[in-house]
C-alpha cells in the first residue's frame, strides 16, 4: 500500500510541475501574440512602452477562464488516465 | 572538442537506445514449453534487472527469491527464458501485480512439439546468460500459426509520446528564453554599459560583455 500512495505522490508532484511550467508556457505564447498584435495596430508605438505593457495586462485579465487555460487541466487527467489504461491493461486483459 | 561533442552524442544516443530496447514492450511469438518457480540470488550486479525489493516476492535471508520462470521455444528451434515477476508501482512503470494469473495462463498453453499451441508472449528486458537476467513477461495472448507477428501498438504508442513530449519541451526552452533569459541579459548588458561609459570612453570599447560570456556558452567567439 506505500508502495501506491508513493506513487500517487509522485505522479501528483509531477503532473503539478508540469502544469505550472505548461502554464508559463501558454501565458508567454499569449503574450508574445498580443505584443503583435500592439505592433500591428501601433507601429508608431513598438518595443518597450508602457502603454503596450497596459495593453498586455488588461488583455491577460481573464485568460485563466478562457478554453486554452482550463484545457491545460488535462495535464492531470490524461497521465492519471493512462496509468490507470496500463493498468487495466496489463492485469485484466 | 568537436570530436568529442561527436562521441559524446553518440554515446548518449547509444544509451537512450538501450534505455528504449530494455524498458519497451516487445512482442515475441514462441511456444510454451514449461512453467516452474526456482529459487534465485539476486545480487548487486544483477539487481537492477529484477523487481525492487517490496513489490511482494519474497526474498529470504540468503538473498534468494522464488522467482516464476516460463520457459518457451522459438518458431525457429531457439529456447527463450521468461521470468514471470510483479513489477510493483513505480519501475518500471508495467503496474503488473498479475502474475499468479498469468503463470497460470502460461501452465495452461504449454504445448509439445507435435501440436504447437503458438503464443505471442509481450515482455520488457534482456536475457543476459552471464548476468543471469531474464525479460519479465506482461501478457500472453495466442496465436493462430508460428508466422503470426502481431504489432508492437504499445511501444509504438510509448514512441510517439515521447518524440511529442520532447519536441514540446524543445519550444518550451525556446519560448523561455527568447522571452526571459535575452531580455534578461540585454538589460544587464545595457546597466553596465552604461555605467562603463560614464567612467570612461575607453571602456566604451568591450561593451556587450553579459551577452559576450553568454554567447561563449552557446558555442559562438567572443568579440
Amino acid at each position: 500500500m506505500i508502495a501506491l500512495f508513493r506513487l500517487i505522490v509522485l505522479v501528483l508532484l509531477l503532473e503539478a510541475m508540469f502544469y505550472l511550467l505548461l502554464r508559463i508556457y501558454i501565458r508567454s505564447l499569449r503574450r508574445e501574440r498580443l505584443e503583435q498584435v500592439w505592433a500591428e495596430r501601433h507601429p508608431e508605438m513598438v518595443g518597450n512602452h508602457a502603454a503596450r505593457a497596459e495593453f498586455v495586462r488588461k488583455a491577460m485579465v481573464g485568460f485563466d477562464k478562457s478554453l486554452k487555460s482550463r484545457l491545460l487541466w488535462l495535464v492531470f487527467i490524461l497521465p492519471t488516465l493512462a496509468i490507470m489504461g496500463i493498468v487495466y491493461w496489463v492485469n485484466w486483459q | 572538442m568537436h570530436y568529442a561533442k561527436v562521441i559524446l552524442g553518440v554515446l548518449l544516443g547509444i544509451v537512450v537506445f538501450a534505455f528504449l530496447d530494455y524498458a519497451l514492450p516487445s512482442k515475441n511469438t514462441v511456444r510454451i514449453t514449461n512453467t516452474y518457480n526456482r529459487l534465485t540470488s539476486v545480487t548487486a550486479s544483477n539487481a537492477m534487472f529484477y523487481a525492487s525489493e517490496d513489490t511482494g516476492t519474497v526474498e529470504n535471508a540468503a538473498g534468494q527469491r522464488d522467482v516464476r520462470f516460463i520457459e518457451s521455444v522459438r518458431p525457429n528451434g531457439k529456447v527463450f527464458v521468461y521470468r514471470n515477476e510483479d513489477t510493483g508501482w513505480i519501475w518500471p512503470p508495467y503496474f503488473k501485480y498479475d502474475s499468479a494469473n498469468l503463470h497460470a495462463e502460461a501452465t495452461n498453453l504449454r504445448s509439445g512439439r507435435s501440436d504447437p499451441q503458438w503464443v505471442s508472449v509481450t515482455a520488457y528486458g534482456w536475457r543476459i546468460p552471464w548476468l543471469t537476467s531474464y525479460p519479465n513477461a506482461i501478457s500472453i495472448d495466442t496465436l493462430a500459426s508460428a508466422d503470426q507477428r502481431p504489432r508492437n501498438w504499445g511501444a509504438m504508442v510509448i514512441c510517439a509520446v515521447l518524440l511529442i513530449f520532447l519536441a514540446l519541451i524543445w519550444r518550451m526552452w525556446a519560448q523561455f528564453r527568447q522571452r526571459t533569459i535575452d531580455p534578461a541579459i540585454k538589460s544587464v548588458d545595457d546597466g553596465w554599459d552604461r555605467t562603463t561609459d560614464r567612467f570612461s570612453t575607453e571602456t566604451a570599447e568591450a561593451r556587450g560583455r553579459m551577452s559576450g560570456w553568454w554567447n561563449t556558452w552557446k558555442g559562438k567567439p567572443r568579440k
